[in-house]
């Protein structure tokens, strides 16, 4: 079982199955609010592809876009080597998994996933036959003949995955999808959503304001803003080198201190450290995680408060002119910085990310 | 375009996150057709009424007479006094009964649920007409088996042309459901348990509870159905017709043989009114509202 | 159980003026009064007379006019709610036709009887302005008459479908629409398979409320048409109002009851298409 299609499996037998996403110059305005400024996005075939953004960066106007759902001012939507910008939604073939509750309340779970396949007017046994086999892949098998609203949240969605994958969409795309459950099923959902993607090795796009859901999941993940891309990089490299202040601070916890850089080298807490990134000389912002804090007892700063959760702990720390800091600690070696402690902090001994001190 | 940049303004001036659907363009010529045809069918009568009263008959000019004549037509005083304080008494009365039924229904007795709904629903689908039929029934065994008992006395008491306390019973069934539900989405949109539950954990009585807790949250559940039941008593027909006393609707159609630019001219102002209870209505709802998000 | 003893006024008081009225009724329908010894007996011969004549006609004239009006104002006024939702954040108008709906659909009975008649009645103003300009007054129509009775009773069953459907319509939620176009079904196969199957339930117990709306106005008519239109309500005012006739009150009583049953039977089928229809709501 396939779910690309023929044609496109056929142009290009060697490589990845899935269809390639491109979009140009993509920009739409509500009003004199931009919600997409001209949004370049390339996606490789069989790519799975996470927007992150806060709400309103215009994250879920792209992905709209891609479905046919919202009509873009100016731009360009590609899928494969199909311009499909002025194509009506339901001539696209793209699967799409909303938020929540967009099961039909009136078909049962089989009827729901048969929908693509019924408009399409296929045979009765086809439509059986490819909803059982759906059903089976997200593992709901047992629950063809129930309604909707005597599943639990995570089965709905599940139901609404298979739904979008049974008439065999060209691309998948996710608009947060794991939001309005809880926390546990988030996480077991999102693998199994992973699972399926590789398997049939769908070109999808994942929408989230989730940055740990995004890097989990995600080969690469678009950091958005304002309607544009601050960033797009592989999970690792996102964390690690973020290309904006933006993004290094939506991503993961992320400490900003004044720091002054000079002869290549930055200083920063009272110690010099090499500098990554660019900025011009002189004062400017140091971008430091928590796990790049070295916290000793005795010193200058106090402990505020300490979080324990399992093998990591976070300190607050308050820095002597009142700034707060998170470090984190391997919990077995801060079981004595209780709050009230007084401790040091100096970052470790790496390269530091710097960028150009934002005006107050 | 404009509208839709008013939502997204509504928004914090922030792109919304699932944006409003940008609709099908085009088709929309069928929109404008419905709302053109109804728009003229609902206004031509009111601006149809509104020429007939105003028009001079013998000068073709404009006249305010038959307004003004209003308040001293025969008869119109008391039938109108009489609708206002029946008015009045319906609601007294239907909000005596069905507030205590329906807090108690939502914190303690939620069995009776149902059957109270049934019941509260039930003078919505009975034709009043029939119910009428069955009120003259039962009023006439005064007369018929009672005769000379104190329960004959209370039926022909309640019968009295100048007060009849019966169309205000009868009237309080009518109210039933609207009233009913006014509360009941007062009680629930509240969450009154929770609330009572915590002014009783500080330690208030129940009759404290009553006056300090329910009735401030209800305040404007209750203004909304004593509007309703207000409108409603003020139109209400068949009752007072077929049991024979003269109200304000009974009261027009007496005087229209004689009087037709009166009469008309008392239904406009009868449509005034009710319009003017109803936007009294949404103004409480609309408060209700921005004080809850607020 | 203290408590429950709350309720007890509530209980009383609807068994007192809202069951024990109909339960009359069912009962003396069935009594007879003896035009020469004035004695009662138990008797079907009310229920009889109304099923024949003169009362047959009336009951089949208003059954006529309640379902031709309900379904018509059912229609229009699912269009017009449509109509208002569609236009998307059309605040104002929409905030316009739901107040105006919730004044028109109030604005029954006499008033509403009154203002058509200086409208359309014979002295009316537009029947004036029709004769003045084109010589042809209304044509054929007659305010006085089932049609124009109609057409008064959709100006306030109208308003009340836009009421009871705007709800269930903003109950259809976007995601609905927007899933079925993603899997590639057309407008028209939305409203077949989801939109229509889902709306279905509201809008009949929508237009059953109109029915019954419909089916019991008496103020409107009696303003109109006296009793010069064959329907149930007038009827039963005419049989009570008769001094005359000796046993009329009985045969009121037999027409209410008719009345009754028929919205009972509606209400029942009503309830039954609901089972039906509403397995996924369960």
């Amino acid at each position: 079982m396939t779910a690309a299609s023929p044609r496109t499996a056929a142009a290009a037998p060697d490589t990845r199955p899935g269809v390639p996403i491109r979009i140009e110059g993509l920009t739409r305005r509500y009003g004199s609010v931009v919600a997409l400024d001209g949004l370049d996005l390339d996606i490789a075939g069989g790519e799975f592809l996470a927007l992150l953004g806060p709400s309103g960066c215009g994250k879920t106007t792209a992905l709209r876009a891609i479905a046919g759902f919202d009509r873009p001012d100016a731009g360009r939507v590609l899928l494969g080597d199909r311009d499909v910008t002025g194509v009506p939604a339901n001539k696209r073939d793209a699967g799409m998994v909303f938020q929540a509750y967009s099961l039909f309340p009136n078909l049962t779970v089989a009827e729901n996933v048969a929908f693509g396949l019924r408009v399409r007017r296929r045979d009765r046994a086809e439509q059986r036959t490819r909803a059982a086999e759906l059903l089976e892949l997200v593992g709901l098998a047992d629950r063809g003949d129930r309604y909707p609203h005597q599943l639990s949240g995570g089965q709905q969605q599940r139901v609404a995955l298979a739904r979008a994958l049974a008439v065999a969409p060209k691309v998948l795309l996710l608009d947060e999808p794991l939001s309005a459950l809880d926390a546990q099923v988030r996480v077991q959902l999102r693998e199994e959503i992973r699972r399926i993607q590789l398997e049939l090795g769908i070109t999808t796009v994942f929408v989230t304001h989730d940055q740990a859901e995004a890097l989990s999941v995600a080969d690469r993940v678009g950091v958005m803003r304002a309607g544009r891309l601050e960033q797009v990089a592989g999970p690792d490299e996102l964390y690690e080198r973020p290309a904006t202040a933006f993004v290094a601070e939506f991503v993961g916890t992320m400490n900003r201190l004044p720091a002054t850089l000079s002869a290549g080298a930055v200083e920063l807490l009272g110690v010099r450290r090499p500098v990554a990134g660019s900025a011009p000389a002189g004062a400017v912002e140091a971008l430091v995680r928590p796990e790049a804090l070295v916290v000793t007892a005795g010193g200058p700063a106090h402990v505020v408060t300490r979080t324990f959760s399992g093998a990591v702990t976070r300190l607050l720390v308050a820095l002597p002119d009142g700034t707060e800091v998170r470090a984190d600690l391997a919990s077995a070696d801060s079981q004595h910085l209780t709050a009230g402690t007084a401790v040091s902090v100096v970052p470790a001994e790496r390269p530091v990310l710097v960028v150009p001190a934002e005006p107050a | 375009m404009t509208a839709l940049a008013e939502g997204v303004a509504g928004a914090g001036g922030v792109a919304p996150d699932t944006p409003v659907r940008s609709g099908r363009r085009g088709g929309g010529a069928w929109r404008f057709a419905v709302l053109g045809l109804l728009g003229l069918y609902f206004l031509i009568p009111i601006a149809a009424s509104f020429w007939f009263t105003v028009r001079d008959r013998r000068d073709g000019g404009v006249t305010a007479e038959f307004y003004t004549g209003i308040p001293g037509a025969d008869g119109f005083a008391e039938a109108f006094t009489r609708s206002l304080i029946l008015a009045a008494l319906t609601v007294l009365l239907a909000l005596a009964l069905m507030i205590p039924t329906v807090v108690l229904v939502d914190l303690r007795l939620p069995r009776l649920r149902t059957a109270v709904e049934l019941l509260t629903l039930m003078p919505l689908v009975v034709p009043p007409i029939a119910l009428v039929v069955g009120v003259r029934s039962v009023l006439s065994w005064a007369p018929d088996y009672f005769l000379g008992t104190p329960l004959a006395d209370a039926f022909f008491a309640i019968q009295e042309p100048d007060l009849p306390w019966i169309l205000v019973f009868a009237y309080v069934v009518l109210a039933l459901p609207f009233v009913y539900r006014a509360l009941d989405a007062g009680v629930h949109g509240a969450d009154l348990r929770t609330l009572t539950e915590a002014a009783r954990n500080l330690g208030a009585s129940w009759p404290r509870v009553l006056v300090s807790v329910v009735l401030p949250v209800l305040r404007t559940s209750v203004l909304n159905a004593a509007f309703l039941t207000l409108a409603l008593v003020l139109g209400e027909f068949t009752f007072a017709n077929i049991l024979g006393f003269e109200t304000f609707p009974t009261w027009i159609l007496r005087i229209s043989g004689s009087a037709p630019q009166l009469s008309v001219a008392v239904s406009v102002l009868s449509l005034l009114v009710t319009w003017l209870l109803l936007l009294m209505i949404s103004a409480l709802d609309r408060r209700r509202g921005t004080e809850e998000t607020a | 159980m203290l408590t429950a003893l709350g309720t007890v006024p509530f209980f009383l008081y609807v068994a007192v003026f809202l069951l024990l009225p109909i339960a009359v009724l069912a009962v003396e329908a069935f009594r007879a009064t003896d035009p020469v010894t004035y004695e009662e007996t138990w008797s079907t011969g009310s229920i009889t007379t109304i099923t024949e004549g003169v009362y047959r006609r009336a009951y089949l004239g208003s059954l006529q006019l309640s379902l031709i009006t309900a379904v018509l104002a059912a229609v229009l006024g699912l269009a017009l709610a449509v109509a208002i939702l569609r236009a998307r954040r059309g605040q104002l108008l929409r905030r316009m036709v739901l107040t105006a709906s919730g004044v028109l659909a109030n604005f029954g009975g006499i008033p509403l009887a009154f203002a058509f008649i200086a409208t359309i009645g014979n002295q009316g103003v537009v029947t004036a302005l029709l004769q003045d300009t084109l010589g042809i007054g209304l044509g054929g129509f007659s305010l006085y008459s089932m049609t124009g009775l109609a057409l008064v009773y959709l100006y306030f069953l109208v308003p009340l479908m836009v009421l009871t459907i705007i709800p269930a319509l903003e109950a259809l939620r976007p995601q609905w629409r927007e899933a079925a176009d993603n899997l590639g079904a057309t407008g028209w196969q939305y409203w077949r398979y989801v939109g229509g199957p889902v709306l279905a339930p509201p809008v009949l117990g929508a237009t059953m409320l109109l029915f019954a709306s419909a089916f019991a106005a008496y103020a409107t008519a009696k303003a109109l048409v006296g009793s010069s239109v064959p329907l149930v309500t007038l009827q039963i005012a005419d049989a009570l109002s008769s001094n005359v006739v000796v046993g009329a009150e009985n045969l009121g009583k037999a027409l209410a009851l008719g009345m009754v049953v028929v919205v009972g039977l509606v209400m029942a089928f009503y309830a039954w298409v609901q089972r039906r229809t509403q397995r996924w709501l369960a």
